[in-house]
């Protein structure tokens, strides 16, 4: 039972859970221990902690800490960007799902990857141009600070820590599973080395550690890819023909219908994954670490680059387990099920291809990449509470800036505990609905806001609050009464609400809200936000030269 | 540049924003139609290879994004706006 659910927990790593869980199941045994791993991922926490103790001596002022003194190179944040949203998820969980379903794990790639063009059209230019450390920066410009910056404040947090107890949890079954190592030991371990990583280094050594393991990443994936199509003759056209053949689906994999059939759920997938992805804080703070537009232009370019080739490679890889896993018994167990779950397929494929030692580099990259996620997520948390509420809120942007970066620090530490202690009580739970809730809430709560307040001049701060508010509680709501909680959680035979991931409905509806409440809005303070977009829009494109936004300051 | 001529481009950058995003929204969305009933182009194989017309559009669609975002600096470039 207890290991049964250690391959239901490596879902929780994929902010699309919900949609990968059925298909995981499996008794699994914590595997033996690994020491070709653990030497590969000791190399990379020493070479980390090295660029940790680096960086430490350049992060002195909150700037450094939260944003790496903007002095990070486009190629260099883009980079980092494919490292943080490149998780574990994207390889292990994408690849086990076309492994089960063929091309219908291929929905997971596309929604993750198709959000960066809109990244760069719609938002790269004029967020970096508007804020300075997190996306609440710009969504406060114009608006009410007070209020805005606590409501925006509330899908951050939200987002982070459910996001981080879906990371802790199924990254401590995931190393459990990899390494040998004990639940709790796993989970203090990544807690330990990610407070190292950020305490110390900030956000320079939380982007080093993110572009070290995207170039890990990549490399192992390449190695894959590569040794997988040098089975087949190099010939794509031979893979998938092996694929069918030795699939138990047979010809059905290499098109739809195998795992999804119906066109709403797609919808539903693919709309969190798209405006999800372009809500979460963690990634949204990164287009601050750059000197300048020009540069935070290139790191969405870059990062499409990388993520783009990624996710094609990713084809090979899932189409090159059903060829090489399903007609080789030492990957299966007595009861015919894949050993480790799904999730394990990458693992086991990188054996069939590349033996012990790139099975231990690929184990080494994946426990390197849940380092790099969570702490993105830490420093993305510790902004939110020393910068958003702290500085902003309760010093009103006049803060002592030496109290501000030991209260950045606390937090850090405070995150740090909070997400062992998360992690080890949800250890046991089924709390798939917790991956599933970042993606919908960052879909219909810090979305909505961002963008019209970038692109709506009727947008006024009761509108923002209303439709956030509206935004949260319906999605917690639908999330509730959808199959994740109603039937999973609470044992009900039928959901209320037929999908995991409401956001095609939430997010219209946040922003049907934002709209008619803001245009109903007559009150003073509505005119002044109203009044106040003139100025932001020019200082949007210009830069902050050119605007300058006093009314909002009141 | 007075707040006119301001305005003027900024009208310009986000009618071509929304543009771009409109066709990568669209774009997007039709893989849906992998999931619909009628949609015999997709869901046959090419020629008398293993691949099917999803998988070709996968494809399509990741490098057509790209493709977008490249496009969408160089014309940035060619008008001396980056």
């Amino acid at each position: 039972m207890v290991l049964g659910k250690i391959a239901s927990a490596l879902a929780l790593l994929t902010p699309l859970a919900a949609v990968a869980a059925p298909a995981i199941d499996g008794e699994v045994e914590r595997q033996a221990v690994n020491p070709t791993a653990i030497v590969m991922f000791l190399i990379f926490v020493a070479a980390t902690l090295a660029i940790t103790w680096w960086a430490a001596r350049r992060t002195r002022s909150s700037k450094d800490f939260y944003t790496a003194g903007g002095e990070i190179t486009g190629l260099q944040n883009g980079t980092a960007i494919a490292g943080d949203f490149m998780s574990a998820a994207s390889f292990l969980g994408i690849t086990g799902l076309i492994f089960l379903g063929g091309f219908d794990g291929l929905v997971l790639a596309l929604g993750a990857f198709s959000a960066w063009p809109l990244m760069l059209f719609l938002l790269a230019k004029r967020v970096r141009n508007l804020g300075s450390f997190t996306f609440v920066d710009v969504v406060s410009m114009r608006l009410d600070r007070t209020p805005i910056r606590i409501v925006a404040l509330l899908g951050t947090v939200t987002v982070v820590v459910l996001y981080l107890i879906a990371q802790m949890v199924g990254a401590g079954k995931l190393i459990e599973l990899l390494f040998g190592l004990p639940y709790n030991v796993a989970v203090i371990s990544v807690s330990i080395l990610v407070l190292a990583y950020v305490t110390f280094g900030g956000m320079l050594a939380t982007t080093w550690v993110q572009i070290i393991k995207a170039i890990l990443l990549i490399t192992g994936v390449t190695i894959c890819a590569f040794l997988v199509m040098k089975e087949v003759g190099f010939s794509i056209d031979a893979l998938l023909a092996g694929a069918a053949d030795n699939h138990p689906r047979g010809m059905a994999i290499l098109s739809p219908g195998v795992l999804f059939r119906d066109p709403v759920q797609i919808a539903t997938i693919l709309v969190s994954m798209m405006f999800g992805t372009l809500g979460l804080p963690h990634i949204l703070m990164r287009l601050f670490t750059v000197p300048n537009m020009h540069e935070a232009k290139k790191s969405a370019l870059y990062a499409s680059l990388f993520m783009g080739y990624f996710y094609l490679a990713i084809i090979v890889l899932g189409f090159g387990t059903a060829y090489l896993l399903y007609n080789n018994p030492q990957f299966f167990d007595a009861q015919g099920k894949i050993i480790g779950g799904s999730n394990m397929a990458a693992i086991h494929l990188a054996n069939a291809v590349g033996g012990d030692l790139l099975t231990g580099f690929m184990s080494a990259v994946s426990f390197a990449t849940i380092l790099a996620v969570v702490a993105g997520l830490t420093v993305s948390g510790a902004a939110a509470i020393a910068h958003d509420l702290y500085a902003e809120v309760l010093c009103k942007g006049k803060p002592d800036h030496k109290t501000e970066m030991r209260l950045t620090r606390i937090t850090t530490i405070a995150i740090g505990i909070i997400a062992v202690i998360l992690g080890i009580l949800f250890q046991n739970e089924n709390v798939a609905f917790i991956a599933t809730m970042p993606m919908v809430v960052a879909a219909s709560v810090n979305f909505p806001i961002l963008f019209l307040s970038l692109f709506w001049s009727g947008l006024t701060t009761r509108g923002s609050i209303s439709g956030a508010l509206v935004g949260l509680v319906s999605s917690v709501a639908l999330i509730v009464i959808g199959p994740q909680v109603w039937v999973s959680v609470l044992g009900h035979e039928a959901p209320l609400f037929p999908y995991n991931y409401p956001a095609l409905f939430t997010l219209p509806l946040a922003l049907v809200v934002t709209w008619s409440v803001s245009v109903s809005d007559r009150s003073e303070r509505g005119k002044v936000d109203r009044d106040n977009y003139h100025d932001l829009l020019i200082r949007s494109e210009f830069g902050p030269q050119d605007g300058v936004l006093e009314v909002a300051r009141h | 540049m007075n707040d006119d001529k301001k305005l003027e481009a900024i009208r310009r950058k986000t009618r071509q924003r929304l543009i771009f995003t409109g066709i990568t929204l669209v774009l997007y969305f039709s893989y849906v139609f992998n999931y619909t009933t009628d949609n015999p182009l997709l869901g046959r194989l090419v020629g008398d290879s293993h691949i099917s017309g999803s998988l070709v559009m996968f494809v399509c669609l990741i490098v057509s994004f790209i493709g977008l975002e490249l496009l969408f600096l160089a014309i940035n470039r060619h008008r001396g706006e980056d």
